[in-house]
């Protein structure tokens, strides 16, 4: 599983809020590592720098210190190595959320297609690789219905594919099965799963969903601004 | 790739059309709008064309007429007033009274006349007992001259016979010769005195005719429309004291513009309508067109005789007449509304290719019925433009349509 | 890359075009009040160009007859015709009163004009002109009347045989045109009372009321009664000769003013609707602003419901220039939508609306083009708070 790079290398990352004796350190000093094809689970409570991570993770905050690698890039070294965050965004860092958080006025197809487009892609190419996105979560059927008019199993599962879209080298879910049943839940992980193997690409999936994080076999747990690595139980779906 | 998907196929509830349809609907009322708004430009916005109704020139009767207001006046009318200037004494008649001619109406004070008349008659008198002496002594100086060339003729005679001496014969020729001349000197004053006695007559007459004339007496049988002093006042000559008319005389005197009056001739039939009947016309005739025109209203006046006078008129009233032209048959009429005035020149627009063009034309009479003659310039069943929309310029785009007033 | 903003507007297309309609409709409005403004000094002017005389002779060092009032001798004209380079001449009198009307008053403004001469209306839209050479009238259509109503205008009655359109003075009245001796006497003569007075007064008199010359009063009181004025004289110059040089002749040798008739506009509408046109334009302005804070607010509240969707886009890494243009191509076709809706609403109630609206192109062009200015400019803003919308919103925390 492991290969010679990491998907995500984080050394010692901190993050600090304000300054002087009103200061809050989120986090102080973490580490992380996975690789490409990993799915493991972010778990921590409320207050524990969960949120603030999964933001520095997904380059929409700035760290105060440390290393990020992405996919052997140095993304950042105490400072932005990178100017276009929004392009490190779209091309590299998969996003699924709680709420799918699909643009209303597209139908699936152009929702999943938005992201190669915005990279330059034509739009046939954008499209036809969105529907493979499409097919590879089973909604190609829904390729042309419209955001209101699919399910919320389907949107969430656009949502993913959207995520996929751009082929990037991490995914980051940030409680994707909060809103789900059981069966339903573990279907997301089970996609999940399938996905990172198929597209060799890492997955944080940060969550405190019980119905789930039996199925991690790694977990990182987060307190008090640091992290600790656990192995988890890794039962399969 | 699992064969069945966790979740089931959702049911494509959708919208209440396909996506398809929904653009054909979309495309066809955007292009249905514009469609409108181009149509609403062009036919109410500053870029639609004026819009005209037509009308043709065709072969009418003409019935002009020619319009004019007046007063109601009487043709014969009398202003009864002294001669000199007097005291009125008495009147006798009254607004509205109906007189005879030679009726007494009023009457001046004679103040010292009738006394004069008295004098005057005691001097006749008088002055006729004084020829009756003269004649007497006329007679008296006859018989002597008489007596005397008797004598005379006798002593002529008798000296013829030697009987008397030449002394005796002159003194009888003497004799006869004063008395023919004391007969001369009589009939010489009783001439005088027939002479003088002729004038104080004449005096007399003549104070008479003046008394006379202290009487004021209608000249004709008429109506008094005026009654302009009262006893006591005095009034200078020539002032009246009385207007009478002759009610058969009244009749309407119009004025008429002197552009229009052309035509108009005694005779012609005439329609008149009084102010307090605004809602009756009467029939009349014109009796007399006046020579002398007004030069500073450029109005002739024409004179309309009621053709039966009804019961009760006012002098002075208001009346409009409208006189009747001779009909022309058969000439060539547009509605008068067609008749512009472009640049000085009186003319027609016609609607020449969907543009207005100026046609100059020659017009007659206007008649009643709203049209006007067209002596040259226009052919029968040729077509004009009577109503527009806005105003006309030469080349203007022009489209037919019912003009309606809003 | 596909067009965002075409299919945000297709997904909640009902929404977009009733907003369209509504700026639309405040458009129009505001088209409407510039129509006002225009109609305004267009009235001003309509009488000069239907009268179509090429210089207005009034009273010396007057205004009139308008602006001020004037008054001349009915003779003027025949000594004017003999100038050089004058084909016509007519007399014309004006005065603003009421005429009666199955028992309501309406204002109008009478004209007397000699038919067929100068001054009188250039075109029928019913009936026919006046034959007769008093009681006849022709009226603008807007006073109500119709053919064959009779009117009454001081003593007389008149029977209004044509209508016309578009004759209104400067004020906005509609205008009856009457025979001119008939507008005369309207003009000059006084009610009975006064009338009977002035007899009693002369009469009186004993240097007039002489005993011996009773001719001599009825002489003065006709003389008092008759009415031989006139408001101005128009006047037609030949074709090549300047109007300007005929005014100029007419001003030294008649000792009259003459104003030609771009004097007269200038007068009409520089001195005599001046402040009433200032009103207006100010209402104008005032609404304009209005109007373009309103769409301005619409286009930046629409911008702003979208918060969600523009956050995601940006936290998927949509450009800032793309969402720009997103929200510019919204707003400007809001803009146009508004344009056409306003045009197309303003040239359908003009003709209902009281006053004259007078529409005109250029005006039409204008607003399109401040139309699209002020959406882009509202868009501008709006995008600037579009922008800086944190897209770490979309996360939640």
């Amino acid at each position: 599983m492991t290969t010679t790079e990491p998907a995500i290398l984080i050394e010692n990352l901190t993050k600090r809020y304000g300054s002087g004796p009103t200061a809050v350190d989120a986090l102080k000093g973490v580490d992380m590592s996975i690789a490409p094809g990993e799915v493991v689970g972010l778990i921590g409570p409320s207050g524990s720098g969960k949120t603030t991570l999964l933001k520095c993770l997904g380059a929409v905050i700035e760290p105060t210190s440390g290393r990020f690698t992405l996919a052997g890039e140095v993304i950042y070294d105490n400072a932005w190595k990178r100017t276009d965050l929004r392009a490190l965004r779209r091309d590299r860092i998969g996003f699924v959320f709680q709420a799918p958080y699909l643009i209303p006025f597209l139908d699936a197809t152009d929702n999943v297609a938005l992201l190669p487009m915005l990279a330059g892609v034509k739009n046939a190419v954008a499209r036809a690789t969105a529907l493979e996105m499409l097919t590879a979560l089973d909604v190609q059927h829904r390729a042309h219905a419209r955001v209101p008019e699919l399910s919320g199993g389907e949107q969430q599962r656009v949502a993913i594919a959207r995520a996929l879209a751009n082929k990037p080298p991490i995914i980051l879910a940030d409680e994707p099965t909060a809103p789900l049943d059981s069966e339903r839940a573990l279907a997301v992980v089970k996609i999940l799963n399938r996905l990172a193997q198929e597209f060799q690409t890492a997955i944080i999936v940060v969550t405190h969903d019980e119905k789930i994080i039996p199925t991690f076999k790694r977990i990182y747990q987060i307190r008090d601004g640091k992290t600790y690595e656990e192995a988890g139980e890794g039962r399969s779906i | 790739m699992l064969a069945n998907p966790p979740f089931g196929p959702r049911e494509e509830t959708g919208a209440l059309m396909k996506p398809r349809t929904k653009v054909i609907v979309l495309i066809a009322s955007v292009v249905s709008f514009l469609g409108a708004f181009f149509w609403l430009l062009t036919t109410h916005g500053p870029l639609s064309p004026v819009g005209v109704q037509v009308g043709n020139a065709v072969r009418a009767d003409l019935q002009p007429s020619v319009f004019g207001i007046g007063t109601v006046d009487a043709r014969l009318s009398y202003a009864v007033g002294p001669t000199a200037a007097g005291r009125v004494l008495r009147v006798l008649v009254d607004h509205g009274d109906e007189v005879k001619a030679g009726q007494l109406l009023a009457e001046m004070d004679p103040v010292d006349m009738d006394r004069r008349i008295e004098a005057a008659k005691s001097t006749g008198a008088r002055s006729r007992q004084t020829a009756r002496v003269a004649d007497a002594l006329v007679a008296e100086a006859e018989s002597r001259a008489k007596l005397a060339t008797m004598n005379r003729d006798r002593d002529r005679k008798l000296y013829e016979q030697h009987v008397i001496s030449k002394q005796a014969l002159d003194n009888s020729t003497v004799e006869a010769e004063r008395a023919e001349a004391a007969l001369a000197a009589a009939r010489a004053n009783a001439a005088a005195v027939r002479q003088d006695t002729g004038r104080v007559d004449a005096e007399s007459q003549g104070l008479g005719s003046l008394r006379e004339n202290l009487r004021l007496v209608s000249p004709v049988d008429g109506v008094i429309v005026s009654r302009e002093a009262e006893p006591g006042t005095t009034v200078v000559a020539g002032q009246a004291v009385l207007r009478v008319i002759v009610p058969e005389s009244l009749w309407v005197r119009a004025r008429v513009d002197q552009s229009r009056a052309q035509g108009v001739q005694v005779g012609q039939v005439a329609g008149i309508v009084l102010r307090s009947a605004p809602g009756t016309q009467m029939p009349g005739r014109v009796a007399r067109i006046e020579l002398q025109s007004d030069p500073v209203t450029e109005e002739r006046v024409v004179n309309v005789s009621f053709d039966a006078p009804p019961a009760r008129l006012y002098l002075g009233e208001l009346a409009e007449v409208t006189i009747q032209l001779p009909a022309e048959p058969g000439v060539l009429v547009v509605p008068s509304a067609a008749i512009v005035r472009e640049d000085g020149q009186t003319g027609v627009w016609q609607m020449v290719d969907g543009n207005a063009r100026f046609n100059p034309v020659t017009i007659g009479s206007q008649g009643q019925a709203g049209v006007t003659q067209i002596l040259a310039g226009l052919g029968e069943g040729d077509s004009v433009i009577v109503y527009s929309t806005a105003q006309l310029k030469q080349g203007a785009r022009v489209r037919e349509q019912k003009v309606d007033q809003r | 890359m596909i067009n965002l903003a075409r299919r945000d507007v297709a997904n909640h297309l009902g929404r977009y075009l009733l907003t369209g309609v509504g700026l639309g409709l405040l458009i129009g409005v505001t088209l409407t009040m510039a129509g006002v403004y225009r109609g305004m000094v267009d009235d001003a002017r309509v009488l000069l160009r239907a009268v179509r005389a090429d210089i207005w002779v009034v009273q010396q060092n007057t205004l009139g007859p308008f602006a001020e009032p004037s008054s001349l001798q009915d003779d003027v004209y025949r000594s004017l015709e003999g100038l050089p380079g004058v084909v016509e001449t007519g007399n014309v009198a004006y005065l603003t009163m009421q005429a009666k009307h199955r028992g309501k008053d309406v204002r109008v403004m009478v004209a007397g004009y000699t038919p067929g001469r100068l001054g009188g209306p250039s075109f029928l839209v019913a009936g026919r002109p006046i034959a007769q050479s008093h009681y006849e009238a022709v009226a603008d259509a807007k006073t109500g009347f119709e053919v064959g109503d009779r009117i009454r205008i001081r003593r007389n009655d008149y029977t209004v045989v044509g209508l016309t359109r578009r004759m209104v003075s400067s004020g906005g009245d509609p205008m009856v045109f009457i025979p001119l001796k008939d507008a005369q006497e309207a003009q000059f003569l006084k009610d009975n009372e006064s009338i009977v007075n002035d007899r009693n007064r002369l009469a009186d008199n004993p240097a007039i009321n002489r005993p011996g010359q009773p001719g001599v009063l009825k002489a003065v009181e006709t003389i008092q009664t008759a009415s031989h004025r006139v408001n101005a004289v128009l006047v037609r110059v030949e074709e090549g000769h300047d109007p300007r040089q005929v005014a100029d002749n007419i001003k030294r040798w008649k000792h009259l003013t003459a104003y030609t008739s771009a004097d007269m506009e200038e007068i009409l509408v520089a001195k005599l609707i001046a402040t009433a046109a200032r009103q207006i334009a100010l209402f104008l302005i005032i609404l304009a602003v209005v109007s373009a804070a309103i769409v301005a607010f619409i286009i930046y509240t629409m911008t702003l419901g979208k918060i969600k969707e523009i956050a995601v886009l940006k936290l998927i890494g949509t450009r800032d220039r793309t969402i720009a243009a997103m929200i510019m191509q919204e707003a400007l076709g809001l803009g146009v939508i508004g344009f056409f809706v306003g045009k197309f609403a303003a040239t359908l109630w003009a003709p209902v609306f009281p006053k004259y609206v007078l529409l005109e192109t250029n005006d039409a062009m204008r607003a399109f083009v401040i139309t699209l200015v002020i959406c882009a400019l509202a868009s501008v803003l709006a995008i600037r708070a579009a922008l800086h919308i944190d897209p770490a919103e979309a996360i939640g925390g």
